[in-house]
């Protein structure tokens, strides 16, 4: 067995209080000591209430975030220890997908800019008809390319923000409730979509989501975060048949069912 | 039999700009009673939140509501100024999706929950209206309601801020509450108490309940009825149990099947299963030709043909279950082919 893609060994973040009021100078624990990791090909997701770290955590696995105290490694490599030009090819291996893809693209560059500029900031040239491969691999077509993203429908432009995540070939993709703000029947597709870059393409994934329903469908594994901690881990199945933690249980019983009541 | 709550009929909703006038809302008829809850269920473009909003009277600039709505027996479209105000309130309040602009950072819960009882009743005098206030939030299940009356909106947390929304919609005993998406914001736990604090308030006053939502999960923990919208149309209204059970109309149950669910039933071992997804995106009524709406993303409208291009279907009965009431679906296929629910 390999070594997996994202190594995170007791990883803390604290925040200091902007105004030094009420939790005073200590600051804010928002990840308390939290080790996890993600296999190559795998897909962990990260669940939790609003709150509990998992943002925070999802970014100080691609370094958007500096820890407080504890290592990251991907592929292998600690990312703390890594030069600028290491930090560079980094984010060459692990790429972002956000919640809202309207906000998460410039709205004054078109599809076709958004795209140009990855390959740009990286040293490197593209054709047009390499753009357009990459849009259509995951689902818009080239006419895409000459867009603003007012101009494209919310799951249109969530296809762009992966075409673009996709752009450097990256082993491991970290999406940060990647279709919460989609309309139900768009969210599938991209969901899907997402499944099909792991099976095809070996694609690794940290899906960070509130929604354990999606969790349970689209994880290998799961990780549940409370207050900055992973209270528990394991296999999606498992995890959703027998949660074991009080947290988990609470937020399996309270997640509401397209179902008729027995 | 009472009269219904609320009865809404031929609703057309239309958007004027530039000169231009577009219907976002279509022929909308549907009627809710005392104690029973509605779901209205729709995606970006179906018109959900502008039919709660056309009931309100409530419409944005621009907009206009032809058709008729009746709430508690007032004509909701004809009516005045002044009839409004009275209305508003007492015989239909409305709680929305997000509690921080639903308040003013400048006043505390109390002014908020005051100022309501006091529009309604100027006889009441200031003192006493913050008494209902208190008696309100304790109602809700906000804890020390005689200290929290004076709390700001920015001191309470989400779920205790629309907590007290709710306490605000709900004081002067609405005969209808239109809640629009009212736990779309909050974390599941918090979404969970929320939804049963509204089933227990309507119980106890007898309220009739539009729910509008997009998420199926809610719909089947609160509703009594459902109606799903596309493109500002009806594509299917009926009881809970024929919505999910035996969907008529592609749409309805191509939501039920995009809709991931938690249910151990679905363990498959291991082996991951994958949601069928709906090809295309939500379209409005602005977009739509003259046919079906739905038909360019339906996967059924081949069995139809051209009908389904040229042609709008009108809401239709169709069977229902045991006690099932009204079932009617907007689809030229006269029954749906059984759909696998989770497609691989």
């Amino acid at each position: 067995m390999s070594e997996p893609i994202l190594e995170m060994t007791d990883v803390s973040k604290r925040y200091r209080a902007a105004g030094g009021f009420g939790r005073g100078r200590k600051g804010f624990l928002a990840v308390d000591g939290v080790s996890l990791h993600v296999e190559r090909g795998e897909a962990l997701g990260l669940v939790g209430e609003s709150g509990s770290g998992k943002s925070t955590l999802a970014r100080m696995a691609n370094g958007l975030v500096v820890p407080t105290s504890g290592t990251v490694r991907t592929d292998g490599q600690d990312i703390a220890r890594l030069s600028r030009r290491g930090l560079r090819r980094l984010r060459r291996n692990v790429a972002m997908v956000f919640q809202d893809p309207l906000a998460s693209l410039n709205p004054r560059q078109t599809v076709r800019q958004t795209l140009e500029n990855v390959f740009r900031a990286h040293g490197e040239t593209t054709s047009t008809a390499e753009l357009a491969a990459l849009l259509e691999s995951v689902g818009p077509g080239a006419d895409y390319l000459g867009r603003y993203p007012h101009e494209a429908s919310g799951g249109q432009l969530q296809r762009v923000a992966v075409a673009r995540a996709l752009a450097l070939k990256p082993a491991l993709i970290i999406a940060d409730e990647p279709t919460s703000a989609l309309d139900v029947s768009v969210r599938a597709q991209i969901l899907n979509l997402l499944a099909d870059l792991q099976r095809d393409q070996g694609i690794s994934f940290l899906h960070v989501s509130h929604d354990l329903a999606v969790i349970r469908l689209y994880s290998d594994r799961v990780a549940v975060m409370q207050r900055g901690r992973i209270v528990e881990t394991g296999p999606s199945d498992e995890i959703f048949r027998s949660p074991q933690h009080p947290c988990t249980r609470a937020l399996v019983e309270a997640t509401p069912e397209a179902e008729l009541p027995a | 039999m009472p009269d219904p709550v609320l009865q809404v009929e031929d609703l057309c909703v239309s958007f004027t700009s530039g000169g231009v006038t577009a219907d976002v809302v279509r022929d909308l008829s549907v009627s809710l009673d005392g104690g029973r809850t509605l779901a209205v269920v729709g995606e970006s473009g179906s018109g959900k939140t502008i039919t709660g909003r056309a009931i309100m009277r409530l419409l944005p600039r621009g907009a206009s509501a032809r058709g008729r709505i009746v709430v508690a027996g007032r004509e909701m479209l004809s009516a005045d100024e002044r009839e409004l105000r009275r209305a508003r309130g007492s015989d239909v309040a409305m709680v929305f999706q997000d509690s921080m602009s639903a308040l003013s950072p400048y006043l505390d819960i109390g002014a908020h929950i005051a100022q309501a009882v006091r529009l309604h009743d100027p006889s009441v005098t200031r003192r006493a209206a913050r008494a209902r206030a208190v008696e309100m939030l304790d109602r809700v299940g906000i804890p020390e309601p005689a200290d929290a009356v004076r709390r700001f909106p920015h001191e309470f947390s989400g779920g205790m801020r629309q907590r007290a929304v709710i306490a605000m919609a709900l004081v002067n005993r609405p005969a209808l509450l239109i809640a629009d998406e009212p736990t779309t914001a909050l974390d599941v736990t918090v979404q969970a108490q929320i939804l049963a604090l509204l089933r227990e308030l309507q119980q106890e006053y007898g309220m009739a309940m539009l729910l509008i939502s997009h998420d199926f999960g809610v719909v089947g923990s609160a509703a009594d009825d459902v109606l799903v919208l596309y493109a500002g149309r009806q594509a299917e209204y009926g009881s809970l149990r024929d919505i999910f059970d035996q969907p008529a109309h592609p749409y309805t149950a191509g939501l039920r099947a995009a809709t991931p669910r938690l249910d151990a039933r679905l363990d498959t071992g291991g082996e991951r299963t994958r949601l069928r997804a709906i090809p295309g995106a939500p379209t409005s009524l602005r977009d739509a030709g003259p046919g079906c709406a739905f038909a360019p993303r339906c996967g059924l409208a081949d069995q139809v043909g051209e009908r389904c291009v040229v042609e709008a279907p009108l809401p239709t009965v169709r069977p229902t279950s045991e006690g099932g009431g009204l079932h009617l679906a907007a689809c030229h296929l006269d029954r749906l082919p059984a759909l696998k629910e989770v497609a691989r």
